[in-house]
Formats: structure tokens, C-alpha cells, sequence
């Protein structure tokens, strides 16, 4: 039989769903395989059985021929599987040093009870090295930035003999200059006989990376085919079962209204610096910029969520005092948050619950008593409005998919009289279908408010905006208008290899 | 991940029911499994003893329970907003005796004294939600330090004496006998009935007290707004911040609330001994913890309630009250309190855990 990891008929069942379907696909030494599909094509549960998560499913995994049992994680790093996570948080000891945690599983078969300091920081140096990643091994994790652990990561997986390594959506939260170092990574491994097994959403990191594209649909496999095929429409085709429409919705049809949100010099050390930015009615306000380059603080500065070294705010015309996400919330300006479960949702309460949360008033009674009738109503008619599914109020949070968690996060601010409304990275991690209903949704709140919608992806910025900011290193650095989107002249803004106009504010 | 799997996600009708017969016995176990418990309980107690399932036994056992359910809901109530109060014994016993001692020592009257003493319990709370929120001290730590700072407080009050009628004003060069007594009008508090009949000794006040603090808590936290609020901080205070819910202040009053229950519950306590003894609330805290958590148990909660607190607190009152009618030795007693007590978390935690 020939060399390499193959999968035969690999299928995984749970009470009412088929997650996975007779799935084959076979990795091969120094080869990379690229593994795209939707939301819920199969992707984790395929990587889940792979590296052990599962003790039941169906069809075997065969190594250079020979039929391996997977059944617990030990069993997939025996054989040499091992995978990086997008959360690499959680197979990471924060406290412990570089070189801990890179020697982690070995340390508990080192002979001796006295730990020899300087050989093991020695050794994990040398793993490191064949990584080319340059780290002090002495310093705690928890002081590194996401890449640095997730190439910790990937230096342990190296450090335990890896034959095939798999990336789940690595480059989710990684700038340019990272993503490029992640590549070479995995061009080297590439070239010293790892087989590479590498899922993304992002279909242009797929063609940079991969041999082979295979793809999943609905827990199928769909079809697969050598990476210098590589069609755009074909993958996106195979992937959603329809041919891809434009995703976007028109842009604003009529000039933009008053200016709602009006900010000048809004400064917090080290985050933002003088940043000035006017939001008008009727509009999206896009704004672009990589990972790090200040999107976020200045959203969470206009939400009131950090304080504000020095700046004003108005809006509709009146200072107003944003101190608190109450008194932004007050004054109509609402933000969907980065990190929906983190900060957007209650996962253990019911989406009914969550939707009503931030104007609990409007559905009180006398003596604060919830009027419930009146709460489920309203939630099933935003879940009507929005489509969340399943359509059902009394579903606990942490039981949707991605995608409806998000329209939850936004459900909630319909209840309210928005003037305002941000987005921070709002289709993160969600299915095409639900970015579509996400970018409708932005555009029909135009209707009523200034829309403020801040992305790392830059072809999204500009499909959704009718104006667009860019950001980079805590400053707005340039400013376009539809008809001049230019991308690779925001592209240059955002990476910082243009620098900023000084005569371009005005 | 990004990706939200199916066992991350079961389709909504499975979320809580289990697959086949199995499945349901776990959910039988999970929701009624401490009721049942109590049943067990009292079935068991009474056929060892006749006196047991008396209408006067029960009354004493609620009567027992009442001023533990009291602190219990405080610290319930701390816990609902993934906060924790451990000041709370320390609250009630140093509430013991500054009631007291002001109306033995100071001659001051019955209802001042009671003022005065909520007053205090109020600032109590007012400091723990200073060095929690403004100070940032972990709650578990700033709690722990104000326990001792009641304790001490307690005791630096008298000097480090009980108070009684009669006792010596620890505070007078010359220790002359104090003059003032505990009012009979505050000693009904803690050993008054109503409703007393012919043939029915009637029900104990502090029964009264504590069902209308349970009823009120629990309608505050299940069906109003700001109870609602509470369990939106205590599920993820960062998504309540960004929905602009006063976070802080939903914590200041979680503190508040507790540290008053706590107050109150040690005016109640002192009322019944009709004396200051020291440290008379200590045991209240660990009680009270148990009482909170036996309370995620009960109809599969997995949450602080109020309901289930109280039904906690009864657990552990009839456990007590019975093991003793059998004469079962009081040093045994903290052991097997323990024991039901992990149980039940085990019913609450490593149960729901295998179904979901």
C-alpha cells in the first residue's frame, strides 16, 4: 500500500443529525491538503475524529496501510496526528515558561525528579529553531500574543515526532505579517515530510498553501481536485450547492442623510491616537484595517466600553458623555461586539432572554415584574425578522450555530431606537448564508440609524460600505468614498506601507 | 473553533432530555433527585421515631432552619451574580452583638437598637463592594478579609465578653453592672408565635420572617427586571456590560442585600438566645454555603435560587434535626453533612454533565 494517512468511509451520527458521511480522503507525506466547506459541512467533526475526540464512528484511518485505532487523543499523537487549533488557549499552561510548554507531554516521562533548568530551555530552544521561530523560552505564556502561541503550538506538535499535522482555521485572528510567517511554517514542515492537513474559511489562503482541495458539504464529501484547477466559482459552487450571488446588498441608493455620530480626537494611550470620524444616517460607515490596528478600541471607546484619554463625542449635534455602555446604550449607540460569546449573548439563557436584555423596561410591568407574554412575543417576531433559527425562544443560546448566535447579538438592539449601530467583526466564523442575512441587516438599519461597520477583511469593507475608514496603528489614515474604492491603494493604507496624508482631513 | 459541531449543538428538543430509558432516569434523577432525597429523609426519620413527624417537631425544625435560610439567601444572592460572600457568619454574629450589647450596655431602646444594627450591616455590605469593585480584590478574598474584620469587630465591641443582663460594662473604668436588658418586645422576634389557638402553640415569628424574605427573594430574582439583570451579570458580566446593564451596581446590591440577610438574620438569632453570646454566627456560613449549592440541585437548577436554597436549608435542618432525635452523636454530624453535600453536588454537576 502506498505511504500516507487515509481515511476510509469515515461517518459520525448523533441523535437526529448525520455530522458526518462516508467521508475518504487521504493525506500524504509532504503534501498539503486544503479541507474548505461551510458552516457545518463536517470540517471539526472530521478533525475531531482524526486527533481522537470521538470514542464511536464509523470507517477506519489506515497508516501507510495499516489500520490504526483512533480512539482517544493518546491514540492520534501515538500515531503521530496532532492538530492547532484556532483556540490554542486551551492546550496551553498559561503560567508556566515557553519551554514547559513546549516539552509538556515529555516532561512527565523525563527520568530524575530534579528538573535540569538549562538543558530544557536548551531543548526547547532547538525545537523552536526547527520552526524557525525565534521566542524567549523563559517567558511565560502568558505573556505571549496569539501567534506566538499558536507557532508554540505548532513547535510542540514538531518536538512530538508529527507525521501529520492538521490547522484548524489558523489565521482567523492574524495579521498580514503573521499569517505570511505561518505559511513559511508550513512550507518547511511541508518540505521535511509532514503531511498537512489545513481547513479555512478563506479560499485565497487555500490556493497560496495548498496541493489538494477537497470539499465537504453537508457532511459529505463533495468533490476534491489538485489545487492548480483551482476555480473560484467551482469551490464556492461545490461548497454552498449554488453558484455564489453577489453577497452584498446594494449600496445606499440615496445620499447619505444628517450626521448622527460625530467624533473628534478621540485618544487612549497606546490604542488610539486622535482619531476624528463622522457617521451620517442612511450610510455604512466601513472601516478597515488589520488585526491590531485600533478597530476595536475605537468601537468599544464609542461604546463607552474603555475609557477615553481625551476626544468628544456627539450625537445628533449634542455633546454627550459616553462613559459607560449605558449611557451609550441610552443615547441610542449600540455595538455588536468582537467576540459574540464572549461578549455578545448569555449562552446558558434562552435567545427569548437574551433579546430582551438591554430593554428589559419596555417589557416590565409594575414592581419590575416581567411581563412574559409580552417578552416571548417580541422575541418571536425578531426571530421572524432575522430568521433565526431554530425559530424558537425558548432555545438556549449555546445550542444555535454561529451564525444565529450573531443574529441574536443584533436582535437584541432592534428592541431599541438606534441612532447608531457598530459592528466589530460580525461574520467571523459564520456561514456565507448568515453573513448575507448580517450585511442585509446592517444595510436595512441605515434606514433608521448611522451604521459603523469595522472589519480585518478588507474586500468585505468595501463590498458592504458606502464610505470606508482606514485604520492602522491607532490612527485613520485614509478616508474613500464609493466610487473610489481602491483596494490594493487601502490595502497599502492598512498595512502601513503608505503613510498618512497630512492634508487629508478636512 | 468556529465551527459549532453537533455535539456542541443538539437540535433544541434534545437539549434537555436524555436518549431512552436511560436518559430520562437521569433527568428524573437531576430535577426531583433532591426532593426525593428529602422524602427519603423524612420518611426514614419518622418511622425511627414517633416525635418526629409532629406538627411541633417540623415548627422547631423551621424554626431551627429559618435564621440558616435567612443568611442562605444572602448568600444566594451573591452567588446569582457570580459573586461570593463569605463575611456573612461573621455579619450575623457581630449583628448579635451589637443589637445586644446596645440595649444591655448603652440602654438603648429595642427598635434603635435594631436600626442602628441594620445601619451597620448596610455599611458592611457598602465595604465589601468597595474593595470587590473599586479595589478589584477577588470576592472570595475581600469577603474573607471583612470576616475577619466583623469577627474582630465583634469582638473588640465588649471587649471580647458575651452580653447577658447584668453583666459587667466592660467599658467602665470601675466594671459597674450594667442596667439595660433585652427588651421582651425584640426577644418576640426570635421566640414569639401568631395565630396562637386552643390546642396550636402557633406559628414562630422568625418562620413568618423568613418566608416573607424567601417569597420576596425568590419573586425578585425569578420574575422581575432587576433579578433578571442579576443573572445576566452573574452569567457573563461582559456581555451584560455591552447590553448597558449597570453591572456595578447590580453588584453593590447583590453585596448589600447579602450583608443586610445576614444582619437581620443575627437580630433574629440574638432575639431567640436572648443574649449576646460571641461568635454565635459562625456556623451560619458554611450552612449557608451548603444550603446555596445543595440548592443548584433541586429541579435541575444549576443555578443560584432561592427556591432551591431553601429547600437546601431544609435538608440540612431535617438531616440535623433527626440525626440528633436518633441520637446520633453531634461529632458525626459535620462528616455526614459533608458527605449528602457532595452527593448532591454530584447529582447537580457530574449528572447534568453526562446528559448534555
Amino acid at each position: 500500500m502506498a505511504d500516507g494517512l487515509q481515511a476510509v468511509g469515515l461517518g459520525k451520527r448523533f441523535p437526529g443529525v448525520v455530522a458526518l458521511e462516508d467521508v475518504s480522503l487521504r493525506l500524504e507525506p509532504g503534501r498539503v491538503m486544503a479541507l474548505v466547506g461551510a458552516n457545518g459541512a463536517g470540517k471539526s467533526t472530521l478533525i475531531k475524529i482524526l486527533t481522537g475526540y470521538y470514542e464511536t464512528y464509523e470507517g477506519q484511518v489506515e497508516i501507510d496501510g495499516r489500520v490504526v485505532h483512533i480512539h482517544e487523543p493518546t491514540d492520534a499523537a501515538r500515531a503521530g496526528i496532532q492538530a492547532v487549533y484556532q483556540e490554542v488557549d486551551t492546550v496551553l499552561v498559561p503560567t508556566l515558561t515557553v519551554s514547559e510548554n513546549v516539552l509538556l507531554n515529555q516532561l512527565r516521562s523525563r527520568r530524575g525528579t530534579v528538573l535540569n533548568w538549562a538543558a530544557l530551555h536548551k531543548e526547547a530552544e532547538a525545537v523552536l529553531e526547527r520552526v524557525g521561530l525565534t521566542l524567549d523560552v523563559r517567558r511565560r505564556v502568558e505573556d505571549l500574543v496569539l501567534h506566538e502561541k499558536q507557532m508554540l503550538v505548532i513547535a510542540r506538535a514538531v518536538s512530538q515526532q508529527v507525521k501529520y499535522l492538521i490547522f484548524d482555521e489558523p489565521t482567523t485572528s492574524l495579521s498580514l505579517p503573521e499569517v505570511e510567517q505561518l505559511f513559511t511554517i508550513i512550507r518547511t514542515l511541508k518540505a521535511q515530510g509532514v503531511g498537512i492537513l489545513y481547513i479555512s474559511h478563506r479560499l485565497m489562503e487555500v490556493t497560496a498553501l495548498a496541493d489538494d482541495i477537497t470539499v465537504l458539504r453537508n457532511g459529505r464529501k463533495i468533490t476534491q481536485f489538485p489545487a492548480d484547477e483551482f476555480d473560484f466559482g467551482r469551490v464556492s459552487e461545490a461548497m454552498l450547492g449554488t453558484a455564489i450571488q453577489d453577497i452584498y446588498p446594494p449600496k445606499a441608493a440615496n445620499a447619505p442623510g444628517d450626521v448622527v455620530l460625530e467624533a473628534r480626537d478621540l485618544t487612549r494611550r497606546g490604542k488610539l491616537d486622535g482619531v476624528s470620524l463622522s457617521a451620517r444616517q442612511g450610510e455604512i460607515l466601513g472601516v478597515a484595517g488589520l488585526v491590531g490596528a485600533g478597530k476595536t478600541e475605537l468601537l468599544r471607546a464609542l461604546f463607552g466600553a474603555d475609557a477615553l484619554d481625551g476626544g468628544r463625542v456627539q450625537i445628533d449635534g449634542r455633546q454627550v458623555a459616553l462613559k459607560t455602555p449605558q449611557q451609550a446604550v441610552n443615547h441610542g449607540v449600540y455595538l455588536v461586539p468582537e467576540e459574540r460569546r464572549a461578549q455578545g449573548v448569555l449562552v446558558e439563557e434562552k435567545v427569548g432572554q437574551n433579546i430582551s436584555l438591554p430593554f428589559l423596561s419596555q417589557f416590565s410591568r409594575a414592581l419590575g415584574l416581567i411581563d412574559r407574554l409580552r417578552e416571548r412575543t417580541h422575541a418571536a417576531h425578531t426571530i421572524e425578522r432575522l430568521g433565526i433559527l431554530p425559530p424558537n425562544p425558548e432555545v438556549e443560546v449555546k445550542n444555535l450555530s454561529g451564525g444565529n448566535q450573531q443574529k441574536v447579538v443584533i436582535g437584541k438592539w432592534l428592541t431599541g431606537q438606534p441612532r447608531v449601530v457598530m459592528f466589530d467583526e460580525a461574520t467571523q466564523g459564520i456561514d456565507v448564508k448568515a453573513k448575507q442575512d448580517v450585511y442585509r441587516i446592517a444595510r436595512d438599519l441605515t434606514q433608521s440609524a448611522a451604521v459603523i461597520y469595522a472589519s480585518s477583511d478588507i474586500d468585505e469593507v468595501i463590498g458592504i460600505a458606502d464610505r470606508l475608514i482606514v485604520m492602522h496603528d491607532g490612527q485613520v489614515v485614509a478616508e474613500f468614498t464609493t466610487d473610489a474604492f481602491d483596494r490594493n491603494l487601502i490595502l497599502e493604507y492598512a498595512t502601513g506601507a503608505r503613510e498618512k496624508e497630512t492634508h487629508d482631513r478636512g | 473553533m468556529t465551527e459549532v459541531s453537533p455535539t456542541q449543538a443538539p437540535p433544541a428538543s434534545d437539549a434537555t432530555s436524555g436518549d431512552g430509558l436511560r436518559g430520562q432516569v437521569y433527568d428524573f434523577i437531576v430535577k426531583y433527585g433532591m426532593l426525593v432525597a428529602i422524602g427519603i429523609l423524612i420518611l426514614f426519620f419518622s418511622t425511627q421515631n414517633d416525635a418526629f413527624l409532629t406538627i411541633n417537631n417540623l415548627f422547631l425544625i423551621a424554626r431551627a432552619v429559618s435564621i440558616l435560610c435567612i443568611v442562605a439567601i444572602g448568600v444566594t444572592i451573591s452567588v446569582s451574580v457570580d459573586g461570593f460572600d463569605v463575611s456573612v457568619g461573621a455579619v450575623t454574629g457581630l449583628s448579635v452583638l451589637l443589637s445586644t450589647s446596645l440595649m444591655v450596655i448603652w440602654n438603648v431602646e429595642w427598635y434603635l437598637a435594631i436600626l442602628i444594627t441594620l445601619v451597620a450591616g448596610l455599611i458592611v455590605g457598602l465595604l465589601n463592594s468597595f474593595f470587590i469593585i473599586k479595589l478589584r480584590i477577588p470576592d472570595l478574598l475581600a469577603t474573607l478579609g471583612m470576616l475577619y474584620l466583623a469577627q474582630g469587630a465583634q469582638l473588640m465591641l465588649t471587649q471580647g465578653e458575651s452580653v447577658f443582663r447584668g453583666m459587667f460594662n466592660p467599658w467602665n473604668a470601675e466594671r459597674v453592672q450594667t442596667t439595660g436588658d433585652i427588651a421582651e418586645a425584640f426577644k418576640q422576634i426570635g421566640q414569639g408565635f401568631i395565630l396562637e389557638s386552643e390546642g396550636f402553640r402557633g406559628i414562630p415569628i422568625p418562620i413568618i420572617i423568613m418566608l416573607v424574605i424567601a417569597i420576596s427573594a425568590h419573586v425578585f430574582l425569578q420574575y422581575t427586571r432587576w433579578g433578571r439583570m442579576f443573572y445576566a451579570v452573574g452569567g457573563n458580566r461582559e456581555a451584560a456590560r455591552l447590553s448597558g446593564i449597570p453591572v456595578d451596581r447590580i453588584r453593590l446590591f447583590a453585596y448589600l442585600i447579602s450583608a443586610v440577610l445576614a444582619t437581620i438574620a443575627g437580630i433574629v438569632l440574638a432575639s431567640r438566645i436572648g443574649s449576646g453570646a460571641i461568635r454565635a454566627g459562625d456556623p451560619y456560613l458554611l450552612d449557608a454555603v451548603a444550603a446555596t449549592f445543595f440548592g443548584f440541585a433541586v429541579l435541575g437548577a444549576r443555578r443560584p435560587n432561592v427556591f432551591g436554597t431553601v429547600i437546601g436549608a431544609l435538608f440540612v435542618g431535617i438531616m440535623l434535626n433527626g440525626l440528633t432525635m436518633m441520637n446520633v452523636e453531634w461529632f458525626f454530624q459535620d462528616f455526614i453533612k459533608g458527605f449528602v453535600l457532595i452527593a448532591s453536588l454530584a447529582m447537580s454537576f457530574f449528572l447534568v454533565k453526562r446528559n448534555g
